[in-house]
């Protein structure tokens, strides 16, 4: 099937594949550049990620409320089933395709400010470029096959962008963490894979999409790839690997971790929501509700700032999980894109406040924990721009009115009273863990505000600070702007603007007192939060995530070692003691066989050469010379001769 | 048993008897006196056997000739040191096998067969030595002078054999 | 006036006597010991038979021709012995195997 839209498509498909294909460009020229070159590649990546972006603009306006746009190649066939690789470029890919290259192009920029001088820099980049690749084929593609492919592909370059600094020994245990909790997800999502093939006969998602009977085993599917989202989105009981990752470079988190393969999950939700039957989604807003719950009480006693941002991610991705499950994939993905923005934006603003303090550190010769709060303070005079990007991207993550955190939360809670219908049932408690959790939000938000950059200057009075460098802050101030809501829509108390009806023309709630509702409660927890502001909450069981760790290590990582240990060791000493024993067997009986050989073989041969020579010795020894024996023998003759006479 | 009888049988005894100990005697030099004492003997039953001149010739030629030049040899072959030429035994048994054997064989051949008794005894003519030499002219001139020239050869033979050790001696 | 089994007796006696000092002896004049004795024991032989007929001496005849052939025959035998003495040094007729195979 080629393109079916009347407008332009050569234009489209071909800047669909430039924006597709840079980022692998820029992957391979990294790798490939030579050292002395190497102060190039973060300019070169930039650029072409720049080119991208302009491309996919261009094909977000295309695509954007038409006909979605579809490319179809064959590439392999088993008897008479065919697999095709191909890319679905509807709204909603589009959407996503502006995110995932506007976040990226807007690390990479902020990375050659904050990586200058780092060893392995064309690595970074050339995986950050790949990384991109690799999350633009999840967006495009229109089969379930390609989606897990690539979808392995962005848990592999996570794991080598997580580890970037592999002398760090938790960072590289972090990657490998993520990369087997996210593998552990993805055998639900292989299992899921398969059950869908063995009913529907095929991955593709328009064919999927427009089959609508349920069929067999479809709740049991739908299941099974959420355990992939599980994975990915780190819901719970997937979720400890988020808070680990943070030993990664902050653009990395940045990244990966707020706007975009953490959105990988959401995403595919809302891809392929239509498979999810009823009682699926019940389960999925429950795992939604305790992921937000889990990350949003956690995220209140850590005292490491990526970590705060960690889990704040954590719960967001629950709230959005909780909408998909409510049966609004538009609210999901309206919150996943403001949150990929306000996001993004905190976490490269904490990472510009990580940065001034090392270089502040490197100048004054002191070493203390930059990403402690509890070491900081009062920071408003010393980084005021940073400052206000803070409070522009934690408003929209608080959920203050006038940003469009605050409308796309709306949204999701709009949506969750929607699915909760009239009467009482358990479903109110998701209604009111959503709101606890925004409750929480705002809290944490305050504090980690207040902490870093009100009050006064605890560690760092001594320190020359200075602000971050002019690469760093304009990705700063783009997010910024982003998080204002004008994103959105030009009402700001009405979350149905142009972004979310472009996603679904259909739904739309009626304005109800939700937005009301919400914006006194946030205000509530405003007041709250400063009324609260000197008071340390500890708990410990909140800080080690329910310990969760700790669990999974004694039941899982245990567990599997000693079954390694078990499996090297039958091995070790069966399989190869079976087959040294048959080498011994083996030996043995080359030496049995040598034996035989030399002692019955060759002691026949030479018995037959002996006697042989015996028996010519012996009748040699008839003609010895001696005079005596001849007369002797001449007379035995004439014996024999006269015996046969007388016989 | 008349003396003539014991006498017959004394004498075969000697012959035996000395012919037999050769055997087991390891002094070549006893060895040769005991043939003498069997020649001596046979020649003692030749007369017995009317054959006068063979006993005569046999202590003649053989008791008084060879026997005289076999001690000579035994002399000049044993090893100058004082002792007496010992020998040795070989191939004991087989011989001895062999020659009871033979001795067997010979006596069972013997002993199968019928001799006719002798006629009355004839008594050899009384001219027995002129019958000896006519004969010797008439009937068995070849045999003779063969018998001479044999003499001659052998001579001349065990002279150039037995003188070729003087000249390399010198 | 004797059977003549006797004289015969005596002679087959004597050769095997004479064969086995032949065959036994390490000394060649024992050799030619053995060798004589075998001659005489076919004389006795002759002699005994001689008594068949004691008229014509036959028997008698044939003996001297024995004796005289012993004789030519002791002589060479002797003369060889003293040679082969000479040469080997030794008179024993198993050490003279040169013709050994």
């Amino acid at each position: 099937m080629e393109g079916i839209q009347p407008y332009q498509s050569s234009t489209v498909e071909l800047l669909l594949l430039i924006a597709l294909l840079l980022p692998l460009l820029s992957f391979i020229i990294s790798f490939s550049i030579s050292e002395r070159y190497s102060w190039m590649v973060p300019f070169l990546a930039t650029l072409l990620l720049l080119t991208s972006v302009a491309s996919s603009v261009y094909v977000f306006i295309s695509v954007w409320k038409h006909e979605p746009l579809v490319i179809q190649l064959q590439w392999f066939s088993i008897a008479d089933f065919k697999f095709t690789v191909g890319i679905l470029m509807n709204s909603l890919s589009a959407l996503m395709l502006i995110v995932v290259t506007g976040i990226s192009f807007l690390v990479h920029l902020y990375s050659t400010g904050y990586m200058v001088g780092d060893a392995s820099i064309r690595r970074y980049f050339a995986m950050l470029g790949f990384f991109t690749f690799s999350m633009l084929g999840i967006v495009l593609a229109d089969n379930l096959l390609m989606i897990f492919i690539f979808w392995e592909l962005v848990g592999f370059s996570s794991y080598m962008l997580i580890g970037h600094w592999k002398e760090k020994v938790e960072a590289s245990s972090a990657a490998t963490k993520a990369f087997l909790i996210n593998r552990v997800g993805d055998v639900g999502f292989l299992i899921g894979l398969m059950i869908v093939w063995t009913n529907q006969n095929s991955f593709n998602i328009l064919e999927l999409s427009s089959s609508t009977e349920i069929f067999s085993w479809q709740t049991a599917a739908s299941l099974c790839i959420f355990c992939g989202v599980m994975g990915k989105s780190a819901q719970f009981p997937l979720l400890t690997w988020l808070p680990d990752a943070m030993e990664g470079p902050t653009p990395v988190s940045a990244l990966i971790h707020a706007a975009t393969m953490v959105a990988a999950g959401v995403f595919l939700l809302a891809r392929i929501h239509f498979v999810f039957t009823l009682d699926a989604l019940d389960i999925v807003i429950i795992i939604g509700s305790i992921t937000t719950l889990i990350g949003a009480l956690a995220a209140l006693v850590q005292h490491d700032i990526k970590k705060i941002l960690a889990y704040s991610t954590i719960s967001q991705l629950g709230l959005m999980v909780m909408a998909i499950g409510a049966g609004s994939p538009e609210a999901a993905m309206l919150h996943l894109f403001t949150h990929a923005f306000f996001k993004a934006g905190l976490f490269l603003a904490a990472g510009s406040i990580i940065h001034s303090l090392h270089e502040a550190q490197h100048k004054a010769h002191e070493h203390f924990d930059v990403q402690d709060v509890r070491n900081l303070g009062g920071l408003r005079k010393k980084l005021p721009f940073t400052f206000i990007a803070f409070i522009l991207c934690g408003s929209a993550l608080a959920g203050l009115p006038f940003f469009t955190g605050f409308l796309s939360k709306d949204a999701i809670l709009t949506a969750i009273q929607h699915w909760v219908g009239g009467e009482f049932s358990w479903k109110w408690f998701m209604l009111a863990i959503a709101f606890i959790v925004s409750f929480i939000t705002v809290l944490y938000t305050f504090r980690m505000m207040w902490s870093v950059f009100m009050g006064e200057e605890k560690r760092t009075t001594t320190l020359p600070v200075e602000e971050p460098p002019l690469v760093m802050r304009i990705p700063l101030a783009i997010l910024g702007f982003a998080s204002l809501w004008l994103v959105v829509g030009i009402n700001p108390f009405d979350y149905s603007g142009w972004l979310y009806s472009g996603l679904h023309a259909g739904k739309y709630f009626q304005l109800s007192l939700m937005p009301l509702i919400s914006a006194l409660w946030v205000v509530l927890a405003l007041v709250a939060g400063y009324l609260l502001r000197k008071k340390e909450i500890q708990s410990s069981l909140l800080f080690n995530t329910f310990y969760l760790d700790r669990i999974y290590n004694t039941l899982f990582v245990k567990s599997t070692l000693q079954f390694a240990a078990l499996t090297n060791y039958i091995d070790k000493k069966w399989i190869d003691g079976f087959i040294h024993s048959t080498v011994y067997t083996q030996v043995i009986l080359a030496h049995f066989t040598n034996w035989f050989d030399r002692i019955i073989i060759d002691g026949s041969v030479n018995g037959v050469a002996g006697l042989a020579k015996g028996v010519g010795s012996i009748t040699r020894s008839f003609q010895n010379g001696k005079i005596q024996l001849y007369i002797f023998w001449a007379i035995f003759a004439i014996i024999i001769f006269l015996i046969w006479l007388i016989i | 048993m008349t003396v003539l009888n014991f006498i017959f049988y004394f004498l075969e005894a000697v012959a035996a008897l000395s012919a037999i100990s050769i055997i087991f005697i390891r002094n070549v030099f006893y060895g040769a006196l005991l043939l003498i004492t069997c020649l001596l003997a046979l020649a003692g039953i030749y007369v017995l056997a009317f054959a006068e001149f063979i006993a005569v010739t046999q202590i003649l030629i053989y008791a008084g000739g060879i026997l005289v030049i076999i001690i000579f040899g035994i002399m000049l072959t044993s090893k100058i040191s004082g002792k007496s030429l010992m020998v040795e035994h070989t191939n004991l048994f087989s011989g001895v096998l062999a020659g009871l054997t033979f001795l067997g064989l010979l006596l069972y051949f013997i002993s199968s067969q019928k001799f006719n008794p002798f006629s009355t005894a004839k008594p050899t003519p009384e001219k027995s030595i002129q019958a000896f030499g006519t004969g010797l002219m008439t009937d068995f001139i070849l045999p003779f002078e063969i018998a001479g020239l044999l003499l001659l050869v052998a001579l001349i033979g065990a002279a150039v054999v037995a003188s070729s050790i003087k000249s390399k001696n010198s | 006036m004797f059977q003549l089994q006797h004289f015969l007796y005596l002679g087959a006696l004597l050769f095997s006597v004479g064969l086995i000092i032949i065959i036994t002896k390490r000394n060649a004049i024992m050799v030619l010991l053995g060798i004589e004795l075998m001659l005489n024991a076919s004389n006795l032989n002759l002699v005994a038979f001689n008594q068949i007929n004691p008229a014509t001496i036959d028997g008698q005849f044939f003996s001297l021709f024995v004796i005289i052939v012993a004789v030519c025959e002791a002589a060479v035998g002797l003369a060889l012995v003293l040679r082969v003495y000479h040469e080997h040094k030794t008179s024993v007729p198993d050490e003279l195997h040169e013709l050994k195979e």
